[in-house]
């Protein structure tokens, strides 16, 4: 097979997901997600290798590589590190130019990003260290009500009511989960709560940062619709529709990022 | 180009307890003292040897001294509080005395933790809160003198003009010199850091003061001779500017991520740092006098004043900021300092208004932070890396 055409790609290794993403001059070509294990070069390696498997391609057809998430730290395979704060700035602007906010939640952190309409970073917050708002803190739930990761946001919204959560942080929220459930609160209006006691917590990232029109949801919980509502109702936003999944908005970016330093440094032109 | 005079200081810092010891062994009492308006000239005229004690990063002693103060407590007082109660610290194992101010109430209830559990002779020296007013003024001068009272009956004799005129002239010159040095690190092709201008202050808390003022000269000349005219101008480097809460010896966490993600560190107003160096003016020789100066100062976080505009402290910030042509704010805050954490925001908006981006870590002496902490200032050096970059294209 003839190989033609600039490719760049970017690798962003969470602490849930590993995720790459290939460019072809400037238009995605193939993407690549699994699940992050304990090595976060093997990780990042393997959703790479899963993109260029996809793709058809080597690493050696790549022109540039830029990694990005936790495990940037330790990406021999990429030819430079770009934290996600500003890949993910990149990567939704490269497909909304007209956000200037983005929520992002991912496995272990959550960040509220202002960018300006070249997809400059112009301010962000982050939240604690704590796991309180993030894909762990759902994982952990998923496991207190025993249904999957991926069926929790619909379970919210078929809710009647909502249990208000008094607690964000993990450990205490799981006890006071199965407080709830012992007292005979339906599950789904759990849920619903725990939702909307997140969403709030994220309202509070945005006090620091501010909010501006359009409003773009990014990172694994993005496929989350339940956590999709409750932020849209706690921030009073419509939420900007993705045109791809939002788990690979990171990689987008690192690979547009990639893409731009190949120019910068003359091996695109 | 390393600077030879700051190796001689890091050779006498280790020799320091030892030099207590034996200064203490032939009568000499030794004041150990924190806080933001302690005056030390009048520690230092009544002929006490004075050392500041600040100390972080250390959890562990954060963890010793929660059993003693409460766990809301900022880190910095909790690890002190802890330090105490372990008593291995080399300078709070020679401390006779000590000298606690009350500008921070965490701090003034250190010095009654410290006092209550282990016994130590503690003089508090209580400042006020609305420290622009005139009844502020006239209760702080009251309260300088009768500190000076229960110092002098600890050293046994009574403060005299003469000495405390010569004990000011030593503090203003090595002010004086400190601040000439501090020029230099912000310069372009500068041959002296920031870091090692901030080591260099902080060992001006624990050494002899008269020998530290000779060091500080020798390293000025040094810095003359290697770097005859230093120029503060922009460069492409993203020149960061360190406020908020102290970071005192033993706490290098922050300032290590910075330099690790490639930002230049080219001024602070921390209260462990330059400030308190700073616009100190003694008019009179007198404790009245020497405490008037040191209120005069840029106020300390901890003091409430509520109208922004005319705010000292953001003015001296925007002054600062000016002098060092930082490209922007990292504001440290620790975990339950409260007086610096409530002003981050106010802070970020007010310099938001100048084009000058502020990125507010909290944070706390644990290392579990270490990589969070480390994203978000790569993220803020990145940001304002891209900016410098567009301003750039743009001009060309």
């Amino acid at each position: 097979m003839t190989i033609s055409g600039n490719y760049f790609a970017g690798v962003d290794v969470g602490s849930l997901a590993a995720k790459s993403v290939i460019l072809k001059d400037g238009e995605i070509f193939a993407t690549g997600l699994v699940q992050s294990g304990v090595n976060s070069v093997e990780s990042g390696l393997n959703a790479l290798n899963l993109a260029l498997e996809t793709a058809g391609l080597k690493k050696e057809d790549l022109t540039y590589i830029v990694g990005t998430g936790y495990g940037r730290v330790s990406a021999p395979y990429a030819n430079k590190a770009v934290t996600e704060i500003t890949c993910h700035a990149k990567g939704t602007n490269y497909l909304h130019p007209t956000v200037r906010t983005i929520i992002d939640m991912g496995g272990q952190d959550c960040k509220a990003i202002r960018i300006d309409p070249d997809g400059a970073v112009v301010d962000f917050a982050m939240n604690d260290k704590c796991a309180a708002g993030t894909g762990r803190f759902l994982e952990v739930m998923a496991g207190v009500f025993k249904v999957k990761l991926e069926d929790l946001g619909s379970i919210a919204l078929s809710a009647t009511d909502t249990v208000p959560m008094s607690s964000t942080c993990t450990v205490f929220a799981e006890s006071e989960t199965i407080s709830l459930v012992a007292r005979g609160e339906k599950p789904e209006n759990i849920l619903n709560g725990i939702h909307h006691s997140i969403a709030n917590r994220i309202a509070g990232l945005f006090s620091r940062v501010g909010i501006e029109s359009d409003v773009f949801f990014s990172g694994g919980v993005a496929k989350n619709s339940g956590m999709k509502t409750a932020i849209e109702q706690a921030l009073k936003v419509s939420i900007v529709k993705p045109e791809i999944d939002p788990q690979l908005i990171g990689a987008l970016g690192a690979a547009v990022i990639a893409r731009n330093f190949a120019k910068k440094e003359g091996l695109w032109v | 180009m390393s600077i030879q005079t700051l190796e001689i200081i890091r050779k006498r810092l280790e020799e320091r307890p030892e030099e207590l010891r034996q200064a203490r062994k032939n009568g000499h009492k030794v004041v150990g003292w924190t806080g933001y308006n302690v005056p030390e000239e009048i520690v230092h005229a009544l002929g006490f040897i004075p050392v500041r004690i600040a100390l972080g990063g250390d959890d562990r002693l954060v963890e010793v001294g929660a059993r003693y103060a409460s766990s809301k407590t900022c880190v910095f007082i909790r690890e002190i509080v802890g330090a105490f109660s372990e008593n291995k610290d080399p300078y709070i194992q020679q401390t006779d005395i000590l000298a606690f101010d009350a500008t921070c109430l965490q701090n003034y209830r250190a010095a009654e933790v410290i006092e209550y559990f282990f016994k130590k002779d503690v003089v508090v020296l209580a400042v006020p809160r609305n420290f622009a007013e005139d009844d502020a003024k006239t209760y702080f001068v009251h309260e300088a003198n009768e500190f000076t009272r229960l110092l002098e009956e600890r050293a046994g004799r009574l403060l005299d003009n003469a000495t405390l005129g010569e004990s000011v002239a030593l503090y203003n010159d090595i002010r004086k010199t400190l601040k000439s040095i501090y020029t230099f690190q912000a310069a372009r092709d500068n041959v002296i850091s920031w870091e090692e201008v901030y080591d260099l202050i902080q060992a001006g808390d624990l050494l002899d003061k008269k020998e530290y003022l000779s060091l500080l000269q020798q390293t000025l000349a040094e810095l003359t001779e290697l770097q005859h005219n230093p120029v503060i101008e922009a460069d492409c480097d993203s020149r960061i500017f360190i406020s908020g809460s102290l970071i005192p010896r033993g706490d290098r966490k922050l300032i290590s991520i910075i330099n690790l993600a490639g930002g230049r560190i080219v001024g602070d107003d921390l209260w462990s740092g330059i400030l308190p160096h700073l616009d100190l003016d003694i008019k009179e020789i007198s404790p009245a006098g020497v405490a008037l100066g040191y209120l005069n100062r840029t106020p300390h976080a901890a003091l409430p004043y509520l109208d922004l505009e005319s705010d000292r402290r953001l003015k001296k910030l925007h002054e600062l900021l000016s002098q060092s042509r930082a490209h922007g704010v990292i504001y440290h805050t620790l975990r339950y300092c409260d007086p610096f954490t409530f002003k981050a925001k106010e802070t970020k908006n007010v310099l938001a208004k100048s084009g000058i981006p502020l990125l507010e870590i909290h944070t706390e002496y644990a290392g579990s932070d270490y990589e969070a902490m480390k994203t978000r200032v790569e993220a803020f050096i990145e940001m304002i890396r891209i900016k410098s970059e567009l301003v750039e294209e743009e001009a060309a």
